[in-house]
């Protein structure tokens, strides 16, 4: 199971064999950008009551003993907790476009974009890396597979993948963490921390970021080496790499010109929508080894009842999602020369 | 007719599979002679396409093959395929049934071609050899070759695709061009433009062709020569005439009969050969036609020599000689 | 002159070499010897109906009920009076962990009825009606797409996850989409097919034609993508309730077990390790299942698993 995708990838809203005039390409993406507006501003009204209904953020005064009248009226003020809740949507989505996303009450209420930016940075820091390495040995161990087929290292292959897919993310840190516990308890090592971000030096950083990292692009890797295993194997198997062969080219140029080629095509785009779960996934990661990121920041904002932190988390990662997705269009677009012209 | 410029002695083609060992090709011997044309006709599991692609080397690792092919003095059977890959493409060139899915869809056809060009005469620069498809694409008849040459294959239509195949085989030119089904998956007018190009390709540089096909029609047509293949064997081989109209054997009787003939015996009723291809897994005991040949008997269950009936002409059946004599006027397509 | 096509030069090739004069047979049972075949899927259905068996069983091979507080047994490792230990109010976690797993396949339970309800339903109105129909779901379904659906989960979770039979159908909301997507394609590719129009040439009408024609050759991947689905249901309630955002004690879950055990991690890993150690079980042999039946339901499938 991937943390953020679960394989439910939006199929493009418009259809594929329209061009207009000299550049397909923008004219495409322009339009597609233009349907998805919409859709994202009703969801974001859907998220937005959906926030508003995990619970009142009155309730949170309930235990504050400290608190009085001016902290209730506060909330009401903050929230409009007295208007309907299409007109406390809109006055947020119009605060939000101009760069206003509010208080955050569970921090001290200082502004929310402060917040979001810096936890958006965290998340990157393990993201970013778990999506390199994915990349590489998901294409790596795909191609090898795919000429190796039924190899001993081919059934390994196919074995890791298999338990990248099954496994829930969390389960996979948890056991990583106990790894970790195991190996400082029993031979008095300690590669890697399991819990929070040390940024004193790069070498405490990377020794922090290198475990939830790796559970990241696992999940990743199991899911993109399967689909990958197959893509490869089928281009490997097709006409054209006969004609290529039969032509006397080399095996080496064969596989790297044009199977790979080919390849990447179903490749690319799987990675721009691959790395929208990867943050998605992020979610339960940071959880799991406390990394300080913007999915752990959404987490608590839900239980803490912060709705303007809750909506920038959502608002943020909602907008990487659709930006990746966009990205995945235009290069599948981009690369196979079918798409262009029909 | 001229040398041979490949003999192919003993070729045996197997691969193990859980349900058995598939015998695709079995013993198999034949030659092919310079700038003639030679047929190879059988139904779909008759051998045909597999021993064309052993001795290219493109069967996939698990095949066993056994056996000899002998071209320009060495074996290509026994060749590694470091040795091949200067043959393929250069002296041997093959084209395939799908020109729709022989072409990367992700290069241009000028470079696809420019490809075959550069492996085998690297001293040409790569403007070079793009210039040279662009030429072969002229020569297979494709209009404005210059421009085409820049486009896609699924900016071809399907005869333009298989002519661009053509031109990408004669790249080097080839003293042998193994074409397999290169008609089937196109319109017959198409199929006529076709076998047109090839045709005049091959006058233009004495090339062989090897043509394998169950198209009868096309064998009438082009080749000089025909074997026809059953159960992975060569039934009959002989020249096209032998085996259109002194066929000594019951199987390729049986395909000529099933035959559909426009003109004055449009009444007759198509004769089918009764039962179905024989399990490559599975062959019958003997001759693999035994179980469906009227005339069946006890010494079928050895497998027939392939002997020599008349000069030139070789059929594998016990009973050659008791066969009834054909009716000469229209039979064959 | 027309055959079976066989293309020997595909290597190992058993569907097809049967194919070349072996016996017919009729698809369904092509369909099941290939998946017992494949002996991947085989273990990961016997693994599965196992788990299932015992998380019924679980209780009757124990003495310990759920709540059963013996204060003198608390806090251990696994032993033979208690197979997974006991927590730390003396309590049995066999019988817990076991009671978890029940959960946790009847919410997986919950997610593919009603998810295949909904998906079906949706994706065949959307394959076969085409046009506006298509529109429509497909807005739809791009719509519950913009916003990440863990995200969505999450959010939802607090409020409508709390509940076991609530946290089923949540999940559902979402995971339709997928059995939509696979009865879309089937309808839409096999609506013009030349059988399809054959019986309407014989004057077979919409409803008729649905039925009888395509809903059998829905069935297939249709199956295929529940066995997924149920894996991934079970996968994501266990992560919500690990988050605290699903399923709430004391009704127990895989899930949840791990969250409150995660603190033990260094003295007794077996509570986490057990429960997850359940889930990926339950994961890989769905797993394997529903690649198996892919496999078998192709008749063109070419791989022989070992």
């Amino acid at each position: 199971m991937r943390g953020g995708g679960f394989g439910l990838l939006p199929a493009p809203l418009v259809p594929l064999d329209v061009s207009l005039g000299e550049s397909p390409v923008f004219a495409y993406a322009a339009r597609r950008l233009l349907a998805t507006v919409p859709l994202f501003l009703l969801a974001t009204l859907a998220v937005f009551w959906l926030v508003n209904e995990v619970g009142d953020p009155r309730d949170r005064l309930a235990t504050c003993s400290t608190c009085d009248q001016s902290a209730y009226d506060h909330l009401v003020e903050l929230y409009q907790l007295e208007d309907p809740i299409v007109v406390r949507w809109g006055n947020w989505l119009g605060a939000a476009v101009t760069g206003d996303m509010g208080e955050a009450i569970s921090q001290g209420n200082e502004p929310v974009m402060g917040i979001v930016r810096e936890r958006a940075k965290n998340t990157a820091l393990i993201a970013i890396p778990a999506f390199l390495l994915t990349v590489v040995v998901a294409l790596g161990m795909s191609v090898w597979s795919a000429i190796r087929q039924y190899s001993a290292s081919d059934y390994l292959i196919t074995g890791v993948s298999f338990i990248g897919i099954a496994i829930p993310t969390f389960v996979l840190g948890l056991a990583l963490q106990t790894l970790m516990l195991w190996s400082l308890k029993y031979w008095d090592l300690k590669p890697f921390y399991v819990s929070g971000m040390r940024d004193d030096s790069l070498l405490e950083f990377f020794r922090s970021a290198a475990m939830p990292a790796f559970t990241l692009a696992f999940i990743s890797i199991g899911a993109e080496a399967r689909f990958g295993r197959a893509a490869m194997l089928e281009v490997v198997g097709s006409d054209y790499i006969r004609t290529a062969r039969a032509k006397g080219l080399a095996e080496r140029t064969v596989i790297m010109k044009h199977a790979l080629r080919n390849g990447l095509v179903t490749f690319v785009t799987v990675w721009a929508l691959d790395f929208a779960a990867l943050v998605g996934g992020a979610l339960i990661t940071e959880t799991v080894f406390n990394w300080p990121g913007l999915g752990r920041l959404l987490i608590g904002s839900l239980f803490a009842q912060d709705i303007h932190l809750a909506m920038a988390a959502i608002f943020f990662i909602s907008g990487l999602a659709i930006v990746c997705n966009l990205l995945a269009d235009l290069l599948y677009g981009v690369i196979d020369p079918r798409i262009r012209f029909d | 007719m001229s040398e041979p410029i490949i003999t192919v002695d003993g070729l045996s083609v197997a691969f193990p599979t859980p349900v058995g060992t598939v015998r695709a090709v079995n013993d198999v011997s034949f030659d092919v002679r310079g700038g003639e044309t030679l047929a190879v006709v059988g139904e779909s599991g008759s051998g045909k396409s597999v021993s064309a692609l052993a001795l290219m080397g493109l069967l996939p690792d698990t095949a066993q093959v056994s056996g000899s092919a002998m071209f320009g003095g060495q074996d290509l059977l026994a060749m590694s395929q470091r040795e091949l890959r200067s043959i393929r493409g250069g002296e041997i060139a093959m084209i395939f049934q799908d020109p729709m899915t022989a072409m990367n869809p992700l290069f241009s056809v000028g470079n696809q071609i420019a490809e075959a060009v550069s492996v085998h005469q690297p001293d040409r620069t790569k403007d070079e050899a793009f210039g040279r498809a662009i030429d072969l694409l002229d020569i297979v008849g494709v209009p404005e070759p210059a421009r085409r040459a820049r486009q896609y294959p699924h900016e071809f239509s399907g005869g333009m695709r298989q002519r661009a195949m053509i031109a990408m085989a004669m790249a080097n030119d080839p003293m042998l061009l193994i074409a397999d089904e290169p008609t089937t998956a196109l319109d017959v007018t198409i199929q006529a433009q076709v076998v047109e190009v090839m045709q005049a390709a091959q006058e233009a540089t004495g090339a062989a062709i090897m043509m394998i096909t169950h198209d009868l029609g096309l064998v009438a047509g082009l080749a000089d020569r025909v074997q026809v293949m059953y159960g992975g064997r060569i039934v009959e081989a002989g020249s096209t005439d032998d085996i259109f109209y002194r066929s000594l054997n019951p199987y390729t009787r049986g395909l000529m009969r099933s035959i559909p003939q426009l003109g004055p015996r449009r009444a007759d009723r198509l004769v089918p050969i009764a039962g179905t291809p024989p399990s490559l897994v599975n062959l019958p005991q003997g001759c693999a036609f035994n179980p469906r040949c009227e005339y069946r008997t006890d010494i079928c269950d050895e497998v027939p020599d392939l002997a020599t009936v008349a000069p030139g002409h070789q059929s594998r059946c016990h009973h050659s000689a008791d066969l009834e004599p054909l009716e000469t006027a229209g039979q064959g397509a | 002159m027309t055959a079976t096509e066989t293309d020997p030069t595909d290597g190992p090739d058993v569907a097809q070499a049967e194919g070349i004069g072996g016996q017919s047979k009729s698809f369904g049972r092509q369909t099941m010897e290939n998946f017992l075949r494949h002996k991947l899927a085989l273990a990961g259905l016997v693994i599965f109906v196992m788990i299932v068996v015992v998380t019924f069983l679980a209780p009757r091979l124990t003495s310990y009920s759920y709540d059963e507080i013996n204060a003198a047994d608390r806090a251990q490792g696994p032993s033979v009076d208690h197979l997974f230990g006991t927590d730390e109010l003396g309590r049995d976690l066999w019988v817990r962990i076991w009671d978890g797993t029940y959960q946790s396949l009847r919410i997986a339970l919950v997610v593919a009825l009603v998810s295949t309800g909904i998906g079906g339903f949706l994706g065949a109105m959307a394959g076969y009606f085409g046009r506006w129909t298509d529109v429509l779901v497909t807005q739809l379904i791009n719509l519950l797409l913009v916003v990440p659906g863990i995200v969505v989960l999450a959010v939802a979770g607090i409020k409508w996850g709390s509940k076991p039979f609530t946290m089923g159908v949540l999940l559902a909301c979402l995971l339709w989409i997928r059995i939509a997507r696979v009865v879309r394609a089937q309808f839409l590719s096999l609506k013009e097919s030349e059988y399809v129009q054959a019986a309407r040439a014989l004057g077979a009408g919409s409803p008729r034609i649905i039925v009888r024609h395509l809903l059998p050759a829905v069935m297939g991947p249709m199956l295929v993508e529940v066995t997924l689905v149920a894996s991934l249901a079970i996968g994501l309630e266990a992560t919500l309730s690990f988050l605290g955002l699903g399923v709430q004690p004391p009704v127990p879950t895989l899930g949840n077990i791990i969250n409150e055990f995660k603190g033990a991690l260094d003295s007794r890993p077996s509570r986490v390790l057990i429960p997850g150690g359940i889930l990926v079980t339950i994961a890989l042999s769905l797993n394997f299942i529903g690649d198996g039946l892919r496999d078998a339901l192709d008749p063109k499938s070419k791989k022989v698993r070992a």
